[in-house]
């Protein structure tokens, strides 16, 4: 072992394991608590809300066909709309319970699958393979921190995807129970598991780095400055392009469309389109009884996550600057029991922060199960130009949580200091990119 | 990103105000922009052009406070702020020949907004 790296011993890598394990447990309970239990009262609420509305209106096509008085009618036909209205609430309930549960559930898994692959894979290692001298890059003391793992975790993204076709029907056929040929889903399993091999082995090469071997660049523009820095906001640079085709299309798809806020401007005279925004904010517009018109509470995941996300970003500062403080000393009161020593700080930082963003991705998808009951689908203009563009933010925060998973593992066995936490500082870059597209997508979709 | 340090007018006014730091400060302003931003819309009364100028108002406050202290293009080295930019010219001239210049656009779309042809200010 050189003077360059920490050793990490297996056991440390069997932490990640029983992290992975941790994580499924809680994934378990979860999903028998919310997906099943909450979700089935849930349901069988609803199901008298459905009789209880088709009574309401059987009771009030019998009084029209009867010829009842006006008075009685009209007073049925509340009934009917207020058993109506009482019928879709219990629907949304059951459906915020159960999409709830197997999010937490799906999260989890694949939180478990990635930290507990990954330690899995570095824990049979024999422990002198993980000393400097294995590693890649020669046994000096003057090694750089770069990395071949992108390119075999790119190599991975690629044959996935090239097999993803075949692995998605595949897939939908087993749900089904059609007769299915497992061969379908060889090329994208073959990518997934050159993806592990590839996370596993960056981990391995990152893990013991202890801020030595920075590689600096030597040439313009970027003379001086850490390289992954600069590699980092290139890649935001290509990032701010991809949504911004997103934010074009919808923009030219949104000129053309006559929807409540343009009748109210006077430039059309008849809504034709209902947009994301109809359905989830207090006063959308209506579209011959289809649908619109949110109010608070259809809002509020969207406005929760936006508030969720700008506390991630300001957790995720807090991390940074408590792993660079070479000073730094524990609170005092509760924040100090939280937060005992710097590691636990750092560590408990960026625990809050995959709280946050796992709690934005459980919100979207309740938000999003709520707008499809509603009507408001892929299938529609409006609804494919919305899915797409919240659900490819939703992406980024999803592989951010993961990237942060690791971030997690390092602080609680490694640990961050002054030294090393550019890793948190390079990952911050990322995840305020994430938080700075919400800002445009927010309004953009939600409040407009 | 929390270990840099600058110096300009808005720094002098609030790091180490009331014994916090700029990066707190910047949370709180992201913070009341956003109740600002989502209550907005709950005012029913408001006309969609003042609509409009508030979410665009408070994006640009919130787009500045995340971009120069959270991610800290102000204090680091310009080169960074440029990398930032750059796409933003692209990003210009997407939303101006794609996203504004839909033949079949909304009426009165002013012809500035229609590049190569005044003939995509069409009337609907």
């Amino acid at each position: 072992m050189s003077s360059s790296e920490a050793h990490v011993d297996n056991s440390i890598w069997m932490r990640a394991v029983l992290m992975g394990s941790t994580f499924l447990i809680i994934g378990i309970l979860a999903f028998a608590t919310m997906g099943v239990g909450m979700a089935n009262i849930r349901h069988h609420d609803y199901e008298e809300a459905v009789h209880h509305y088709e009574d309401a209106k059987h009771d009030y096509e019998e009084a029209k066909a009867n010829n009842a008085s006006t008075e009685e009618i009209a007073q049925l036909k509340e009934e009917k709309d207020e058993a109506h209205h009482h019928e879709i609430d219990a629907h949304l309930s059951y459906l915020t319970w159960r999409t709830a549960g197997i999010t937490i559930l799906l999260m989890c898994i694949t939180y478990a699958s990635f930290i507990g692959l990954g330690g899995f894979v570095n824990s049979i290692q024999p422990d002198e393979d993980h000393s400097h001298a294995s590693s890649s890059y020669g046994g000096d003391d003057h090694e750089h921190h770069g990395s071949g793992s992108p390119i075999i975790f790119a190599l991975g993204i690629m044959l996935f995807l090239m097999g993803f076709p075949e692995f998605q029907a595949t897939l939908s056929d087993m749900l089904s129970g059609n007769e299915t040929e497992l061969g379908g889903i060889g090329l994208s399993m073959l990518g997934l598991f050159v993806i592990v091999l590839g996370v596993s082995n960056w981990w391995r090469e990152d893990l013991p780095f202890i801020g030595n071997g920075e590689q600096i660049a030597t040439s313009a523009p970027f003379e001086g400055q850490h390289i992954r820095k600069a590699g980092l906001w290139v890649f935001i640079m290509s990032e701010i392009m991809v949504f911004a085709t997103f934010f074009s299309s919808y923009l030219r798809m949104r000129t053309e469309w006559c929807t409540g806020w343009q009748v109210e401007a006077g430039n059309c005279e008849q809504v034709d389109m209902l947009t994301a925004s109809d359905f989830l904010r207090p006063g959308g517009a209506e579209l011959g009884g289809f649908g619109g018109q949110g109010d608070f509470m259809t809002l509020l995941p969207g406005a929760v996550n936006t508030f969720a996300l700008i506390i991630s970003s300001y957790t995720i500062v807090l991390a940074l600057k408590t792993a660079k403080n070479a000073n730094w000393e524990a609170p005092e009161g509760f924040m100090g029991k939280l937060m005992p020593t710097k590691k636990a700080a750092v560590r408990n930082y960026l625990i809050a922060t995959l709280l946050l963003g796992s709690m934005f991705i459980v919100l979207k998808l309740i938000e999003w199960s709520h707008l499809v009951a509603e009507g408001f689908t892929i299938g529609t203009q409006a609804g494919s130009i919305f899915y797409i563009s919240t659900g490819a933010h939703g992406l980024h925060v999803f592989i951010g949580l993961l990237v942060m998973l690791y971030l997690v593992f390092k602080a609680d066995t490694v640990e961050f200091n002054e030294d090393n936490a550019q890793g948190i500082e390079y990952f911050g870059l990322y995840w305020h990119f994430v938080d700075l597209a919400w800002v445009v997508i927010f309004p953009a979709f939600y409040l407009y | 990103m929390g270990e840099h340090e600058t110096h300009g007018i808005i720094e002098n006014i609030f790091d180490g105000l009331l014994g916090k730091d700029i990066y707190f400060w910047n949370f709180i302003v992201l913070m009341v922009f956003t109740l600002f931003e989502v209550a907005a819309v709950f005012f029913s009364g408001i006309p969609l052009k003042t609509v409009w100028a508030i979410l665009i108002g408070v994006g640009i406050v919130k787009g500045y406070g995340i971009s120069a202290y959270f991610m800290h293009l102000k204090g680091d080295p310009r080169i960074y702020t440029r990398t930032a930019l750059f796409p933003v010219v692209f990003v210009l001239l997407m939303l101006w020949g794609i996203g504004l210049s839909n033949p079949e656009g909304v009426t009165g779309l002013p012809a500035w907004c229609t590049p190569l042809s005044s003939d995509y200010a069409t009337n609907r």
